[in-house]
């Protein structure tokens, strides 16, 4: 996956020399542009870092970083042929330990994929964050995530994908009914407690989101896949807009903004109506809105228009009669 | 260096305080740093007023020692308590990952993709540094078999501060809004832990007050979180182990039976719930940790759902429909 590089804080840049430098030591000679693939960086910051390495190092015995005192770098070496070769050490011998922060980040992530098919025991997962523990240079903070349920649909849907082969399952719209669907599975996502099968989709011809667990009764077939990730633009957002999208106006309660996030149409500004929030979101149909606002109770009305709005209404007027 | 540039920028003068205390087995004093250190000796005044560069020097502390660097301070010999001779390294045993922590190509690739939950927040710049020194080691991932992109998310804005107070053992105060209630209280709470169950953050904290532990459900927290000065004592064993297990007994204490319409979305995704089984036929029994929150959750099914029991819940069904469809009632009165 593409990944944005953030412009570097002092913080980062110093984290990277501390990395660099070890990496450097194991490497006895290496190329800048092979340093800056291994860590997925611009070789122009490979080129900086190791500029600033090479004159850095420690004050010494007369407090004024005499030659001895500094690393030194083959110089002609690095400016005529790109190469990196140390040519003298200075305090740095080993990586550095991870921080608390950091082995709690990666353990709570691992935690998290813990039932995923390829994590085949426990186990692993368990030895795995007592070892980033040990390698932390602090007690890493407690954060934990709920381990995914490892499920059947979970575990087919990784196999086709792995196997570039179709996939065939029911599928309940959120109209109710349901279809029994053809994909090319292209990526499994997954946002906090829901998994998601972004694949495309036969019978719509495009590419679309599937909840796994509105899934029932799937089955992987023989069949080759015709379309690849490669062939299309997967997005980083889970559902994208489309042109046949309903616009929907809604007041909301601030604190619950964030609930509907994904929803919120392209430009909208939330503008304040009485302590709540104004604002449009963008909707397939509203089946799926009916849903969305009866989830939301007491924080979340949907103002017009005036059709979107009987939707919702039928929809709990419909489930209240159920009670009468 | 015969040129001594102007202004040292940031990251040399830092990478120089590193250099610096990783090589003394002593210690420096802050006068020794001060006057000595690349990007600080330039600005160092000899017998004058270094106020500007010591608070400088403290900034640099933290940012360092955010980064995982044990950066110590200790005494100087026969001047225990004198702050003026105090002195600082980094220990080296304390610096360097262990000889034996070493991770093959497959735990590599498993930890670049724990590294990628965390797209957003402070957990995502942490993850970054950490498979940064993962890169350092060498280490190479063995290449991902199929393409995954899992994702946590942290949204709520207490989740920041509350982690800040936990990594520091400070006592915290908040408004939390309990469901039922008008008001939202005032909570005065050490945190324990933070856990996500269920899709949703909470916070596993010890009230002082009572010496109970309690689970706050971050979302209604509804008030900035801030400090009270108070320090609690660090807690000990796996919090967050014993947050999620605590979540997991309610779950699978509290149930519920809900009659489902054959075929629906509520009947196929209620019934691959975590724990839900047939009670009979159109009948399922499922788990939950939160009436409130399973009461919303059935609310958005309509009438693909009956709930049946417990009661508590049912009424909380009814009137959460009776909430909707005022809201979303005809207001022909209103139109001009």
């Amino acid at each position: 996956m593409a990944e944005r590089q953030p412009p570097l804080q002092a913080q980062d840049k110093l984290a990277f020399l501390l990395s660099l430098v070890p990496f450097l030591i194991d490497h006895e000679r290496i190329g800048v542009q092979e340093a800056a693939d291994h860590f997925g960086v611009p070789a122009q910051q490979v080129r900086d870092a190791v500029e600033l390495i090479a004159v850095s190092g420690i004050p010494g015995e007369t407090g004024q970083y005499q030659h001895g005192d500094l690393f030194d770098l083959a110089w002609d070496d690095f400016e005529e042929n790109d190469q990196i070769v140390l040519t003298h050490l200075v305090a740095i011998d080993d990586a550095p330990r991870f921080s608390g922060r950091e082995a709690a980040a990666l353990i709570a992530g691992l935690q998290y994929l813990s039932a995923l098919p390829e994590i085949e025991d426990r186990g692993a997962i368990d030895s795995l964050a007592a070892k980033l523990a040990r390698g932390a240079s602090a007690q890493p903070s407690q954060v934990g995530v709920e381990g995914t349920q490892s499920d059947e649909t979970l575990a087919m849907a990784r196999r086709s994908v792995a196997d570039g082969v179709q996939m065939e399952f029911d599928y309940v719209t959120s109209a109710g009914g349901s279809e029994r669907r053809r994909v090319d599975p292209l990526r499994i996502e997954s946002v906090d407690a829901d998994w998601y099968l972004r694949a495309w989709c036969h019978l719509r011809e495009a590419v679309r989101t599937f909840r796994l667990d509105r899934i029932s009764n799937p089955m992987v077939t023989t069949e080759p896949i015709s379309f690849h990730a490669a062939d299309v633009q997967l997005p980083e957002t889970l559902f994208e807009g489309s042109d046949s999208d309903l616009a929907v106006e809604i007041d909301i309660a601030p604190a619950a903004m964030p609930l509907i996030a994904d929803y919120v149409a392209e430009g909208a500004e939330p503008v304040e109506v009485g302590g709540l929030l104004r604002t449009t979101i963008r909707v397939s149909h509203y089946h799926g809105l009916k849903r969305l606002a009866s989830r939301l109770p007491g924080v979340v009305t949907v103002v017009g228009p005036p059709e979107a709005r009987r939707s919702v209404a039928e929809w709990a007027e419909a489930a209240a009669a159920r009670y009468s | 260096m015969s040129a001594t540039p102007a202004r040292v920028p940031v990251e040399e003068r830092l990478f120089s305080l590193v250099l610096a205390l990783l090589a003394t087995e002593a210690g420096l004093t802050k006068n020794e740093i001060l006057s000595t250190v690349q990007g600080y000796r330039q600005r160092y005044s000899a017998g004058g007023d270094n106020a500007n560069l010591e608070r400088q020097f403290e900034r640099d502390k933290d940012d360092i020692r955010d980064l995982g660097v044990p950066l110590e301070t200790i005494e100087s010999p026969g001047h225990a308590g004198n702050n003026q001779v105090l002195r600082y390294r980094i220990p080296r045993g304390a610096y360097e990952l262990p000889q034996d922590v070493t991770f093959s190509a497959e735990e590599t690739a498993l930890l670049g993709l724990a590294a990628m939950v965390w797209r957003e927040g402070s957990l995502s710049a942490e993850s970054r540094r950490a498979v940064l020194k993962l890169r350092g080691l060498g280490l190479v991932a063995e290449e991902p078999v199929i393409d995954y992109s899992p994702r946590l998310r942290v949204r709520d804005a207490a989740f920041e501060p509350l982690r800040l107070a936990l990594e520091k053992n400070a006592v915290v105060r908040f408004a939390y809004l309990k469901p039922g209630e008008a008001e939202a209280r005032i909570r005065v709470v050490a945190p324990l832990a933070l856990v996500q169950h269920q899709g949703r953050w909470h916070l596993h904290a010890l009230e002082p007050d009572t010496g109970d532990t309690k689970t706050f459900l971050l979302r209604r927290i509804v008030s900035p979180v801030t400090t009270t000065g108070a320090i609690s004592p660090a807690p000990t064993g796996d919090q967050a182990a014993a947050a999620l297990a605590e979540l997991d007994r309610v779950w699978n204490s509290n149930t519920a039976e809900v009659e489902v319409e054959p075929d629906s979305d509520a009947a196929v995704r209620l019934g691959k719930r975590r724990g839900t089984e047939a009670a009979r036929p159109g009948v399922l029994r499922l788990h939950y940790s939160d009436l409130n929150i399973v009461a919303d959750e059935l609310a958005g099914y309509g009438p693909e759902v009956l709930v049946l029991g417990p009661p508590e819940l049912r009424n909380a069904v009814i009137a959460r429909l009776g909430t909707i469809a005022e809201a979303h009632g005809d207001r022909e009165e209103n139109r001009g």
